[in-house]
């Protein structure tokens, strides 16, 4: 338990400002997503062992919790995917590159390029859902 | 003028190398299927239009099929190192790191199994 509290008090007293706040977002985004993830290939794996049930899980999906739910969720995809090629680029293609301040700048312009595709697609799943769930726009 | 020269031996790739350029090279490939996927399912077509026969039109072609598998290949391998590279900072212990990597391994094998069973199977009709 003493690990738990070590790391964890690393992970929160540690100021490397755009670097490390990237860390924390991109581990907590990767998290999410994986959890997601389980439970997407089971409720997918319903069409083959449990038809019946499939739509009942895809109703649950529908709601709202879960239509707010999806907007985050697309938000942790969106992010973990531009900073995982920020990453990516940097140890394989220009490792040489690696300095504090191109990461805080490259950090910066993953954020920038996230919000420029999670506001967009957010706002259409967030139409969808009213326009189903409340019956706006016409729905 | 005396040049000193040394050798240095690389050392051999070991798994948490593997494992570190794993998920730097599927990150490549999942940026297209992944993103895909989700700009495809959740904006373009949107939960609400996706039901049973969608899946089955969907599945109808090789094509998805193949898309599917890889993303259930390598997402979800990607995602699970994840989650053993996160729990590695927190369980320091040999004992403890060998049973967590042992229930992610059954973890991993398990849901993979699942997904391809209900992949290859395909829509079944409600009965």
């Amino acid at each position: 338990m003493s690990n738990l509290k070590a790391t964890l008090t690393g992970y929160a007293s540690y100021r490397g400002r755009e670097g490390h706040y990237s860390f924390l977002l991109h581990r907590i985004t990767g998290l999410g997503t994986a959890l997601f993830l389980i439970i997407h290939i089971l409720d997918t794996s319903f069409v083959y062992f449990f038809p019946d049930l499939y739509q009942h899980a895809i109703n649950l999906y529908r709601s709202t919790l879960f239509g707010i739910a999806e907007v985050g969720l697309v938000f942790c995809v969106f992010f973990h995917g531009v900073n995982g090629l920020r990453v990516a680029f940097f140890d394989l293609i220009a490792p040489r590159l690696w300095s504090v301040p191109k990461q805080r700048f490259s950090t910066k312009i993953t954020l920038l390029i996230t919000l420029l595709m999670w506001i967009p697609a957010s706002a259409i799943m967030l139409y969808n859902m009213l326009y189903h769930n409340y019956g706006w726009f016409g729905g | 003028m005396t040049t000193n020269t040394r050798t240095i031996q690389k050392p051999k790739p070991n798994f948490e190398t593997k494992s570190w350029l794993f998920m730097r090279y599927s990150a490549i490939l999942l940026i297209p299927l992944v993103f895909g996927h989700l700009i495809l399912q959740d904006v373009i077509v949107g939960v609400h239009r996706i039901d049973l026969d969608y899946v089955e039109m969907r599945w109808a072609s090789i094509g998805w099929r193949i898309y599917d598998a890889l993303l259930l290949a390598f997402a979800f391998a990607h995602g699970v190192n994840g989650i053993r590279q996160v729990l590695n900072d927190f369980i320091q212990s040999d004992r403890g790191r060998k049973f967590m990597h042992w229930g992610l391994f059954l973890l991993w094998l398990i849901v993979t199994a699942i997904g391809t069973i209900a992949l290859i199977g395909g829509v079944r009709p409600i009965s």
